[in-house]
């Protein structure tokens, strides 16, 4: 039987009535509509599903929903405010960091959580943070030059 | 998808009061990474899941040069890559978490769930082996609890020697030994969210004179039906000088050891044949960490993933 | 050439971009409509076997279920996605491979339609079964489907499992083995591959107030689903609608109708709105993939190295229903070369496993990768520099390619030289480290395309076509049109569009769009500027000829200042005679233009383990002319990245008794990640087509052909063993490096060539 979650999703606080069994991807999108989220395994292998789970990049079809109560999460959704993109949106957008999108959602926020936790990273310490995202049309090179580029643009 | 019903304990009693009450169709998750996985393949259908994820007491991550490391059964694996004092003093434990996944997962995989989850190819296994590592459990029944050598841990692939409804709280790693060093490296076609082909982690003591070994313990994963210790292997090196000789032949040893099977990761011929050339790799590496003191987090993490050379 | 464009051959960011880096842009998977039920499908478990009985009851009185369904619901239907209709959308009476949908399920949710699934129950009897093409293919091996000869559009073959055979020949082959000093024979084998595209494919399906069935997919050939649609479905194509949503990648495997019909059918069964969305495991075990192929190759070769005379003979596995034509890949048996003497033959052998699909010039890629190690092992047994040898032999301008057409002007020589210098080659190798190249070509891509381009009362350009946006292709097509109209990329709107409003087009796929859709649109944008000139000429009263359209004026040459905005146009078109502006375009076909790319790759291989490493990745490309140059390098970057993950990881493994699928994850079925590979190098080549819009050629296609080619010819020289098997596995390097012989595949050719002649 659903029950009731309270949680804050993109700085809203949220109460929403879940399925027990439902995963916090599951949730997102057929609870809140919040479709940018993607569903690319539902086994944790693609990374689609990023989002940040109390500021740090998960795999939210990996998380049960309940398990999120109080939590705060961020989708992509969430990441540009009335002052315009996040820079790491910016930069996807202007290095080609993305061609079908599908993964684009996910790569972001792993990206975003690098840069929280390491604003000056090398290519490799970039490679190795979105280790856990498939990209199966950009060959990841735009992609990688993209977060350089952010990262540089959010650098102090 | 698969229903279940879904408890959340807060501590270790409610917990096993939990399970007592709804068992036997009831398994405990905390970082869900196994169970939903599991779960949506049908191999798992527990009526109910009691959630251990937000239990404080199993949280706690502390190290100390006396009593050595403490990790939480909650501890994350992100968490172990990151801990300063693991990256110092148990390296391969931090190069495992290292080469374990993708960040994503990792934020949300506990050391518990990898050690309970009991597979043969668990990344954390061979390091934690390679310490000595101690599980400390709990019974479901009076909340008895008791303390089991790793090593003693597994009786087969996904299983161990907790009885149904024992919670396992804390992973304790004896102190480190001066002049030691250690080094886990995982062999897998990609560089990362790879289950491990074959993994090995080596931890070297060296004696004063800082040629001759005075301990060596070697876990070996992925080459038989649980992690296993290789203890003949060790026997070779302890004791001895390090020679280039010495260590080539403790490496063969290892892989004499090594009972491998065939499945869609690998064949049996080629782990047997690469739990040989990780020991040696291993044991190098571990043997320099001895006598030079640290390496750099990054050296230690390129190095971890053998596809990553 | 490129610097008097103003929008053309600028890296500008897709016109998609935001929706996408938002997470707004709208997938199929993405819809959500009012009492919307899900929708399962049940498979087949048996490899090939007769269906004896089906029951649906208890699934239906699940709380919950809607409507189940089984291959009975529909109409009495073959269809086909390749030459012959040899399939039914589902089951009736018979399955043919594990994973064949035998039932679906509409239900209030996703859980309770998978329960309901495992309560259909179904009674087989098993039938002989065969899964070894090479062994379906021998005279009097086990059946797939014996009444072959009688399926519609059944033409030529050998009967027995193969289901098409195609073939090329020109000269005496057998004097010009004679003639040559030395002959090489070799045989490759290249593995099963999914296309791995990131968005699981999706459809929601709903019949609307007027009847008429909305369908939302996932697709790259709306028109194409939309037609199969109705025939297997039995209702006329006008009452379906197709919404092509933004796609997640294709890559060949959304070209044609997958299982659209069954939510569609469901829909029409429950007046409900059904959805499907595929799992991974689905991606891999319900859609069609990329076969194994054998090739079998056979070269003579003068004492002064060059090519006298080639055999083919090559083996695609089809599975069991021609889902692609994989094995027109036979006209790339020549390779970039010009030999004058052939004969080359391709089977299609029906087997009792997934039927084949379409990934990324299927068939292609696997020729690709024989004949360009076979050269590179032909260039070492006979003392030659690999480069030198292909530039003995190469085509030039002029020669006949494998049907015969002459080649036009192109920039192989360009793309050679570009990588050799890039790659300061021939370099020494070292020991444990090499470099191996390869060359390969496509032809432009053509087909149906229709574009319209109206102006707006504010001088806006909105652009309408029906192809689906794979390849960043809006952009290019935008590009297109803004630069012909002179106005800024961001003054052209391109329309969302589905069946109902764009006119046909062909499926996007094979590289055509830009070079055939993007003719077509600068046809339209033409037409569209012409109608303005023509507007502005009456208005001026000055011929058409001294007036030029540009920065979003119409001016004239002579008094610039004497201009009108296409605004002030287009508003005055509106009461103008000719009404307000629009221009239009369709073609059918494009000529032939052929892409030429060379590439090389750097390697190191770990000796004691076996695992190979690319360190650098070389490619450059004729592109005619880079319309997006950032787009172009994304598509050959990703390209790239394609064929080093089938060169090196990839490999969907079958076994060898069933046929089942054994790794349908994306952790058993390996891609490429970030970590493992390196920033890709591109050089651009131009020189332009005759006939493509601006002198564009194609793209997509050739970067993903070379890679594995290229690895197996660096690790040849770094190491010194060939091997003739995909993937390149870490296992299989080390066995070779241990002594291992690897030839694992043997193809009858003697067999083959008796059973075409008797
Ligand atoms: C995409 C993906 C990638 C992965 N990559 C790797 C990898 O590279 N290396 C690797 O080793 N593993 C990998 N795994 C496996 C998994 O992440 C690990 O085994 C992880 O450590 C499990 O921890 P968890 O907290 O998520 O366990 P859970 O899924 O919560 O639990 C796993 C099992 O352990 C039991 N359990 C958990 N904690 C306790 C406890 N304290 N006491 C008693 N029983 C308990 C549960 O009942 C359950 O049976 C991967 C998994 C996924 C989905
Ligand atoms: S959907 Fe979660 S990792 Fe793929
Ligand atoms: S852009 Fe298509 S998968 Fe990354």
């Amino acid at each position: 039987m659903k029950r009731h979650l309270n949680l804050t999703v993109n700085s809203e606080p949220r109460q929403i009535l879940v399925e027990p069994y439902y995963s916090l991807l599951d949730m997102l999108r057929d609870e809140l509509h919040l479709t940018g989220t993607k569903k690319g395994c539902d086994e944790g292998d693609c990374g689609a599903c990023t989002v940040l789970l109390n500021g740090v990049p998960v795999t939210s079809c990996l998380v049960l929903a309940h398990s999120a109560h109080d939590a705060e999460v961020t989708t992509v959704e969430g990441l540009a405010t009335r002052e315009g993109l996040h820079p790491v949106q910016q930069a996807f957008a202007e290095y080609g960091g993305l061609q079908c999108g599908f993964c684009t959602p996910g790569l972001i926020m792993s990206a975003v959580g690098l840069l929280e936790k390491n604003f000056d990273p090398t290519e490799e310490e970039v490679r190795y943070a979105i280790g856990g995202n498939l990209c199966r049309c950009t060959g990841y090179t735009k992609v990688v030059q993209a977060i350089m580029a952010a990262a540089e643009q959010a650098r102090p | 998808m698969a229903r279940f019903e879904y408890l959340e304990a807060h501590t270790v009693r409610q917990a096993l009061s939990m399970y007592r009450r709804h068992a036997p169709n009831v398994r405990y998750v905390a970082g869900s990474t196994d169970f939903l996985i599991r779960s949506r393949m049908g191999n798992w259908n527990p009526e109910y899941v009691v959630n251990i994820q937000h239990i404080p007491a199993l949280q706690r991550t502390s190290f100390s040069r006396r009593n050595g490391l403490r990790l939480g059964a909650l501890t994350t694996v992100q968490t172990l890559q990151d801990h300063e004092s693991v990256q110092t003093h148990y390296p391969a434990l931090a190069a495992a978490a290292a080469s374990f996944a993708g960040v994503q997962v990792r934020n949300l995989a506990t050391v518990g769930g990898n050690i309970c989850n009991a597979s043969p190819a668990g990344d954390t296994l061979p390091a934690l082996l390679a310490f000595n590592a101690q599980c400390l459990s709990t019974g479901p029944e009076q909340g008895e609890q008791r303390s089991t050598a790793l090593d003693e841990f597994f009786t087969g692939p996904g299983r161990t020697v907790l009885e149904p409804g024992e919670l396992l709280t804390e992973i304790r790693l004896p102190r480190p030994e001066p002049n030691t060093g250690s080094l886990y490296i995982k062999h897998s076609p990609r560089g990362a969210m790879d289950i491990a082909t074959v993994g090995v982690a080596s931890a070297v003591t060296l004696a004063a004179d800082r040629r001759t070994c005075k301990d060596v313990r070697i876990g070996l994963g992925a080459v038989a039906p649980t992690p296993i210790r290789a203890y003949a292997a060790e026997g070779i090196l302890r004791g001895n000088e390090i020679t280039p000789e010495s260590l080539a032949a403790c490496a063969e040893e290892a892989r004499n050891t090594a009972s491998p099977i065939d499945d869609v990761r690998g064949s049996a011929v080629y782990r047997k044949e690469i739990v040989g050339v990780l020991t040696l790799r291993t044991l190098e590496r571990a043997v320099e960490m001895a006598r030079d003191g640290t390496m750099a987090f990054e050296t230690q993490r390129r190095l971890a993933v053998q596809a990553a050379f | 050439m490129t610097t008097e464009h103003n929008v053309l051959g600028r890296s500008l960011p897709r016109v998609d971009a935001l929706d996408k880096v938002t997470g707004r842009a709208t997938y199929a998977a993405d819809v959500y409509l009012p009492d919307m039920l899900m929708c399962k499908v049940l498979t087949s478990p048996r490899s090939h076997a007769r269906i004896v009985s089906m029951d649906t009851s208890k699934a239906e009185q699940v709380p919950g279920v809607r409507a189940v369904i089984t291959g009975n619901d529909f109409p009495d239907r073959y269809f086909g996605s390749g030459a012959v209709r040899d399939r039914r959308i589902m089951a009736r009476d018979e399955v043919f491979y594990i994973g064949e949908p035998v039932a679906a399920v509409a239900a209030d949710d996703e859980v309770t339609a998978q329960e309901a699934l495992e309560l259909v129950e179904v009674e087989y009897e098993d039938l002989e079964t065969i899964v070894d093409p090479l062994e379906a293919i021998r005279e009097g091996s086990t059946l797939v489907h014996p009444d072959m000869p009688n399926f519609e559009g059944y033409g030529f073959a050998m009967g027995g499992n193969n289901c098409t055979l195609l073939d090329a020949d020109r000269g005496d082959v057998d004097q010009a083995f004679r003639d040559a000093n030395q002959v090489f024979e070799e045989t490759y084998h290249s593995q099963a591959i999914n296309q791995g595209f990131l968005e699981p494919m999706a459809c929601a399906a709903n019949v609307e107030a007027n009847g008429r069935l909305t369908v939302w997919a996932s697709t790259q050939g709306p028109y194409q689903v939309r037609a199969q649609l109705a025939s297997v479905l039995d209702i006329p194509l006008s009452s379906i609608k197709v919404n092509a949503m933004e796609l997640g990648g294709g890559f060949g495997a959304k070209l044609r109708l997958a299982f659209e019909a069954f939510p569609a059918l469901l829909a029409m069964k429950t007046g409900r709105p059904v959805k499907l969305i595929n799992t991974r495991e689905e991606v891999f075990t319900l859609n069609g993939p990329r076969l194994a192929t054998t090739i079998h190759l056979k070269t003579g070769v003068t004492s002064d190295g060059q090519i006298t005379a080639r055999e083919a003979h090559s083996v695609f596995d089809v599975g069991a229903y021609l889902g692609a034509g994989p094995n027109a890949g036979v006209g790339h048996a020549l390779g970039a070369y010009d030999i004058p003497n052939f004969r080359l033959r391709s089977y299609g052998v029906y087997t009792n496993k997934i039927y084949v699909g379409s990934y990324r010039a299927s068939g292609v890629a696997d020729m690709h990768f024989a004949v360009e190690s076979h050269m590179d092992s032909i260039a070492h047994q006979i003392g030659l520099d690999p480069l030198e040898f292909r530039l003995k032999n190469v085509v030039k301008e002029g020669d006949a390619n494998v049907s015969g057409a002459s080649v036009p002007a192109n920039g192989l020589l360009e793309t050679i030289e570009a990588v050799k210098e890039k790659m300061s080659l021939p370099r020494k190798s070292e020991e444990g480290r090499g470099i191996g190249i390869s060359l390969g070509e496509w032809r432009s891509g053509s087909g149906p395309s229709t574009a319209s381009i109206s102006v707006n009362e504010d001088g806006t350009v909105s652009l309408l076509t029906g192809s689906v946006d794979i390849s960043g292709s809006d952009t290019s097509l935008a590009q297109i049109a803004a630069e012909t109209l002179g106005v800024e990329l961001d003054q052209v709107i391109v329309a969302k569009r589905d069946t109902d409003m764009a006119p046909f087009t062909g499926p996007s796929g094979g590289s055509r769009i830009v070079y055939s859709q993007g003719k077509a649109v600068q046809m339209a944008a033409e037409d569209a500027r012409d109608r303005l000139v023509g507007l502005a000429a009456e208005r001026f009263g000055v011929p058409s000829e001294a007036l030029s359209c540009e920065g979003g004026r119409v001016y004239v040459q002579d008094n610039p200042p004497q201009s009108l905005t296409l605004s002030q146009l287009a508003a005055a078109s509106l009461t103008s005679r000719s009404g307000p502006i629009i221009g239009m375009a369709a073609l059918s076909s494009m000529p032939y233009a052929p892409v030429f790319n060379t590439q090389a790759a750097e390697v190191i291989v770990d000796k004691a383990t076996g695992q190979v490493r690319v360190t650098r990745f070389v490619q450059a490309q004729d592109v005619g002319v880079a319309i997006n140059p950032m787009g172009v390098e994304g598509q050959l970057e990703g390209g790239a990245v394609q064929g080093i993950g089938r060169a090196l990881s990839e490999e969907m493994q079958i076994d060898p008794e069933t046929g089942r699928v054994r790794n349908p994850s994306l952790s058993t079925y390996l891609m490429p990640l970030a970590i493992d590979m390196p920033a890709i190098e591109n050089i651009l080549v131009g020189v332009p087509s005759a006939d493509g819009p601006f002198g564009a050629r194609a793209v997509a296609e050739p970067p993903g052909f070379g890679p594995p080619a290229a690895i197996a010819n660096a690790i040849y020289d770094a190491v010194g063993i060939r091997i003739k098997e995909l993937p390149l596995s870490a296992d299989r390097v080390l066995a070779a490096l241990q002594g291992q012989d690897g030839d694992e595949y043997h193809i009858d050719v003697e067999a083959l060539k008796k059973a075409e002649t008797g």
